[in-house]
């Protein structure tokens, strides 16, 4: 098809200005004839609510799928997969096993975790079996670390065991609800810092399934030595690793922003711990976003503001290959082109799932690889400083 | 044991004793090297006296305690650090170096040398690439690699499989010959803290332990002026670099306690250079007024701990981490920054890298010694610290497997000659010393193993 892609964004950033036009894309704007749209999570809200949306034509594509939210809002996403995994063993898939104790054998990803002020009583008989444990309080609708707090003390989060005796004319606002999850206090360390992993996913279609991880994720540490004493709980530099947060923090280097890549990661972890535990967490790692993904179909908003120069040019060149996958040749989209993209287009993405490929090999292929029997020639390896093998449950 | 434990608390207490209220003056024993000892003192004595700091000083016990609750995170310690600077750098070093005359000398080949147009005016015998392919013969294109023959295009079957299994072996025999044999092909991640220690004789036993906590015992009783200088240097460099700046905490533990060690002076017995050598202001030639400042004799320099980094990524107890730098030291960096006619001593590194540049790029060459930019100006910081914090880490560790590998460093000056062949044609349109530096500033993507393999292999000789 002849005719430039035209493009609309309403997100003022380099990094995405500057790939539409080095790929010679019209702008345009919202109200004319677009192709590709790249919104703010306000905007999607607006394009696919019931009210006020609008149907996308065959030509147009968005960088969100409609319910994204789903898993980004931190109360669907558990919602989400716990009925995933009540709908798995419903279907009596071996994906659903429990141990002796009742555990998830292959989907014992999310710690255990409650709705407030909704399931405030549930979460209060929890509380009591262990009161000496430590629990996170997050809002759901917020991000960047807003509004994160600890507890270990019931008196800490009073408030919402008033809002649950209140009567239900009481409208309690999304804004005000959180989720309250146990607080996992021995996290792996390195250097006596906790950090977390910062992965980006594509979803390109989500029936079939198919996605794609970004090689270059990183590690984001706290400033400040972790401990687990009580009297720490308050210091929000030790425990959360958000770049946001940390930014503020007196030891807060502009230089290197406190992050590692995946890469590096690995190399640390094979040196000091092996390659057979570091490649089961990888693994591990890669299974819990595709079944994530699987328990809803989403895409978030991953923060195109950049903090170093390094940060820059990682950010152009993921949005780069990540415009490479999802318009293909650089034509005008067409909802009817399904094929997977060749391996040449997917520069540092890496195919994390395909369904209509694993689908060729049948099911239970999954489960047979997670209880660690071989499968032949190994899917996808990608070359950073230590060898990885993305999945081997393909 | 014990002993010797007591005898380190003995010698500290007795220098900090000796060095109150004084300043240092070297005695000049050989032009060079004694001018070069005159500089650092002069350095560190007007530090002492414009900061009013003393070299060296009993803590009170309040600080002590406060420094021993702080240990693990002496990072977030902020002290004022302004007003230090860096004894020196290694570009004062290399001017040094550059000013070297009719030193002693190991079979040098006045004829040929005539025709030297580097930097470096004293004769030392360096290898040529056919000499060198000898030398590194494993490196050669019919052997495995790791660093090559592990990439992804390559089956692990054809190699990598093999090799592991191998180094898996050597490991479990406890074989240090094999060990250093094995690693010239590079080693496994997974093995490589082990093969090391193995190659290093480092084993971590309680009197290891107890040797190091001694070492800690002493930083925390005595404040010396060179823990300053530490902290500026780590702060300066690691601190800032995107792979080792997590270890911050760990470089302290291990630099401080080091220049405490008195056991690393035994390696000045083997290198023809001398610990800077002190007297007590007014005591001069006197030997019961002499100190050896700091107690390791070691003075560091700016990009000192970047030497300490990269272990970091091997090891996280701060024993063990202590012992192997200390032994990756005295066997290997102290070379670095000290002048001999060793082989793999600085001044022979530097003088190889600029006659293989000469011998096989001489357009290049010329090139850049046309425009003011000699090659060694640059390729300088690169030998001394060893490529720490110029290479990404897994291309470091795998260089530094050869170092270990062959005993010797004059794989830093082969691969410093390879990067100046990799990028010859944008240095040959460069016509500044500053373009030249910009064209070679980063180096964080290269791989080292296919730079060294073409340029030692398949360069026509």
């Amino acid at each position: 098809m002849a005719g430039k892609v035209k493009w609309v964004t309403d997100i003022e950033k380099s990094v995405l200005i500057n790939n539409f036009e080095k790929r010679g894309w019209v702008q345009v704007t919202e109200n004319e004839d677009w192709n590709f749209y790249w919104m703010s999570v306000q905007t999607i809200r607006n394009v696919f609510s019931v009210e006020t949306g609008y149907r996308l034509s065959d030509d147009q594509i968005v960088n969100h799928f409609p319910n994204h939210y789903e898993l980004t809002r931190k109360d669907l996403m558990v919602k989400n997969i716990k009925r995933y995994r009540k709908e798995l063993e419903k279907e009596g898939s071996p994906l659903a096993e429990k141990d002796e104790n009742g555990k998830y054998l292959y989907l014992d990803f999310v710690p255990v975790t409650y709705m407030l002020p909704a399931d405030y009583n549930l979460f209060v008989e929890e509380f009591r079996k262990s009161p000496s444990s430590t629990w996170i309080m997050k809002p759901c609708g917020k991000a960047q670390g807003k509004g994160i707090f600890l507890i270990n003390k019931l008196s800490q989060i009073k408030k919402w065991s008033r809002d649950s005796k209140t009567s239900s004319f009481v409208s309690q606002s999304t804004k005000e609800a959180y989720v309250i999850s146990l607080y996992i206090n021995n996290p792996l360390l390195i250097g006596g810092r906790k950090f977390d992993l910062r992965l980006y996913v594509l979803v390109s279609t989500y029936r079939p399934l198919r996605c794609y991880m970004y090689k270059l994720g990183f590690c984001r540490f706290c400033t400040v030595k972790y401990t687990p004493s009580t009297s720490e709980l308050d210091n929000m530099f030790v425990h959360l690793t958000n770049v946001a947060i940390q930014k503020h923090g007196d030891d807060y280097n502009h230089i290197h922003g406190g992050k590692w890549t995946v890469s590096n990661l690995r190399l640390y972890l094979e040196s000091t711990r092996g390659k057979e535990v570091t490649s089961k967490l990888f693994d591990e790692i890669h299974w819990i976003i595709v079944q994530s993904l699987k328990a809803v179909a989403v895409n978030a908003s991953p923060s195109l503001t950049s903090s170093t120069a390094n940060d820059r040019i990682l950010k152009y060149n993921l949005i780069n290959d990540t415009l490479n996958i999802a318009v293909p040749n650089g034509e005008i989209p067409d909802c009817k082109w399904n094929k997977s993209p060749p391996k040449e287009v997917l520069g540092n993405y890496e195919i994390l799932y395909d369904e209509e490929l694993a689908q060729g090999d049948g099911a239970d292929r999954e489960l047979r690889s997670r209880s660690g029997q071989a499968l032949g020639p190994k899917a996808g390896r990608s070359r950073d400083s230590g060898r990885t093998v993305l999945t081997t449950w393909k | 044991m014990s002993q010797e434990e007591s005898d380190i608390s003995l010698i500290i207490a007795q220098i900090v004793q000796k060095l109150k209220g004084s300043n240092l003056y070297a005695q000049l024993e050989r032009q060079a090297w004694g001018s070069w000892e005159k500089r650092i003192l002069k350095s560190l004595n007007s530090m002492c006296t414009e900061l009013s700091i003393p070299l060296a000083r009993k803590r009170p016990v309040g600080e002590q305690k406060e420094l021993l609750n702080k240990w693990n995170e002496m990072g977030t310690d902020e002290p004022d650090l302004s007003l230090f600077r860096p004894v020196y750098a290694p570009k004062d070093f290399l001017e040094v170096l550059i000013n070297l005359r009719n030193p002693n000398y190991e079979n040098g080949d006045s004829l040929s040398f005539r025709t030297h147009l580097g930097l470096i005016q004293v004769p030392l015998k360096v290898k040529d690439i056919p000499e060198l392919k000898e030398c590194f013969i494993e490196l050669g294109l019919n052997t495995g690699q790791l660093g090559i023959d592990d990439s992804t295009q390559v089956p692990p079957e054809l190699f990598e499989n093999e090799h592991v299994r191998i180094g898996q072996k050597v490991l479990a025999e406890q074989d240090s010959a094999a060990a250093q044999q094995y690693v010239r092909q590079g080693s496994p991640t997974a093995l490589r803290a082990e093969l090391w220690a193995l190659i290093l004789n480092i084993s971590s036993q309680p009197e290891d332990i107890l040797y190091y906590e001694q070492l800690k015992t002493n930083v925390i009783q005595h404040d010396l002026l060179v823990d300053s200088l530490i902290y500026k240097d780590v702060k300066l460099t690691a601190s800032n670099d995107d792979y080792y700046f997590v270890f911050e905490d760990y470089l302290y533990q291990v630099l401080l306690c080091f220049s405490r060690d008195t056991s690393v002076l035994s390696h000045f017995a083997y290198n023809s250079a001398s610990p800077p050598k002190s007297y007590i202001r007014g005591k001069l030639g006197l030997e019961e007024y002499a100190v050896f400042y700091p107690p390791n004799g070691v003075i560091p320099f700016h990009g000192f701990s970047m030497y300490v980094a990269p272990l970091c990524f091997l090891y996280h107890e701060p024993s063990k981490l202590y012992q192997i730098f200390r032994e990756m030291y005295v066997r290997f960096f102290f070379r670095l920054h000290s002048i001999s006619s060793h082989p793999s001593g600085i001044v022979s590194l530097c003088l190889l890298f600029e006659t293989l540049l000469q011998t096989y790029l001489p357009q290049l060459f010329y090139h850049l010694r046309e425009i003011g930019a000699q090659p060694l100006r640059i390729s300088f910081k690169w030998m001394v610290r060893a490529f720490s914090g110029y290479l990404a880490t897994d291309q470091l560790l795998l260089l530094w497997d050869r170092i270990l590998g062959y005993n010797s460093l004059e794989i830093l000056a082969v691969l410093a000659a390879a990067v100046f062949a990799f990028r010859a044609v944008n240095l040959m349109e460069v016509t500044s010393l500053a373009a030249a530096e910009a064209v070679l500033a980063d180096l964080s993507t290269l791989k080292v193993m296919p730079l060294l393999q073409i340029f030692l292999f398949a360069t026509v000789t």
